[in-house]
């Protein structure tokens, strides 16, 4: 889907969507928190609006609902605390917070 | 915890770092992984048939891992003596405990390659550079230097491991393909760690950056010399070897060390 798409465009304002995690196999944490993961697969992986690449280790991180400017994640994979925001392209991105 | 329906994005960030340093996470981590293998691949994965200077190019790369990988098993066990805080230390005590099985793995595939005495084979054909990054990492262990210990062991050593062992993976014989794959998947914690705990004592401290730029002014000619000797004895490109490195310049960067 493109950037432009409004299935997958960010937004900062009204109701959240929510998202059903399933498990994708990501097995490098306890297994009861795998739905939170998945692997990235490289530059043309498209994101969806729950997910953000950890800058540390490469490991999309999924939230059940959608990211917004200023929500923290965590991966657990290399243990980051990382906080959304918007990059200078406008995409939103993890940003460490140590 | 981030238990039944409970969001694990909403934990307490004191609450996760402690739950993630904690030898119970590494546990049911790794479990995820390594249960059913036997020194690091399946027991049935089979042995790949290598051209004797392929094999011969492979053992020399297995060697320089050894050395690494030995490089970090006394470094990790060393600094537990003098990591801040109890939640450091068991960390430490994982990480020590991942290193210790990635060079009993490594040496185990020395000897399924033919290989009658690693030791003395991981001496004679290890890189001088990273000997000399051994010498050093160890030095600042026993001056008890925490940050400088720290940043060469878990950031530069560990990002290099990281970058050199994917590369390495994509085009490994299946065997040691398996044992890499295991490997990085650990690696990504101690990167992880290294980054976080240093991030946090850097906060407003120039002191500690400016010696740590130090560091690094004198480590990262070692480190990327280490580097391009790999990368080239694994059959990368010279222009994805650049690529590969910035990996590591990129976690220096977000530290602050641009």
């Amino acid at each position: 889907m493109s950037a432009g798409d409004p299935l997958t465009a960010p937004q900062d304002e009204g109701p959240r969507r929510r998202f059903e995690l399933d498990d994708r196999g990501f097995d490098e944490v306890p297994r009861k928190y795998r739905k939170y993961y998945r692997r990235w697969q490289g530059p043309d992986d498209e994101l969806a609006p729950n997910e953000v690449l950890c800058p540390v280790c490469k490991v999309v991180v999924r939230s059940a609902r959608e990211l917004r400017v200023g929500d923290r994640i965590y991966c657990m994979a290399c243990m980051t605390r990382m906080r959304i925001v918007r990059d200078d392209q406008g995409r939103l991105v993890g940003e460490c917070e140590y | 915890m981030a238990e039944g329906g409970a969001d694990l994005h909403q934990m307490d960030p004191e609450a996760f770092r402690e739950h993630v340093r904690s030898f119970q996470f590494w546990l049911d981590a790794v479990e995820g992984y390594l249960e059913g293998t036997e020194y690091g691949h399946q027991p049935d994965t089979p042995e790949a048939i290598l051209e004797p200077l392929e094999r011969d190019r492979l053992i020399t790369v297995l060697c320089n891992y050894c050395m690494g990988e030995t490089a970090a098993l006394e470094g990790a066990g060393g600094l537990i003596a003098i990591a801040p805080n109890r939640a450091t230390k068991v960390f430490l005590a994982t990480q020590t405990v991942d290193e210790g099985r990635h060079l009993e793995v490594l040496v185990h595939r020395l000897r399924e390659l033919g290989v009658a005495e690693p030791e003395l084979e991981i001496d004679r054909r290890a890189s001088p550079k990273l000997k000399s990054f051994k010498i050093r990492l160890h030095e600042f262990v026993h001056g008890r230097d925490w940050e400088a210990a720290l940043f060469a062991q878990n950031v530069i050593l560990e990002a290099m491991e990281f970058a050199v062992f994917h590369r390495h993976a994509r085009t490994a014989d299946p065997r040691t393909r398996e044992i890499l794959e295991g490997i990085i998947k650990d690696e990504r914690r101690h990167i992880g760690f290294g980054e976080n705990e240093l991030g946090r004592r850097l906060r407003g401290n120039g002191d500690v950056r400016e010696r740590l730029r130090e560091v690094r002014r004198e480590l990262d000619p070692l480190v990327l010399g280490c580097f391009e000797e790999t990368l080239a004895s694994v059959g990368t490109p010279s222009d994805e070897r650049v690529d590969l490195s910035r990996s590591y310049v990129q976690a220096v960067e977000r530290l602050g060390f641009a």
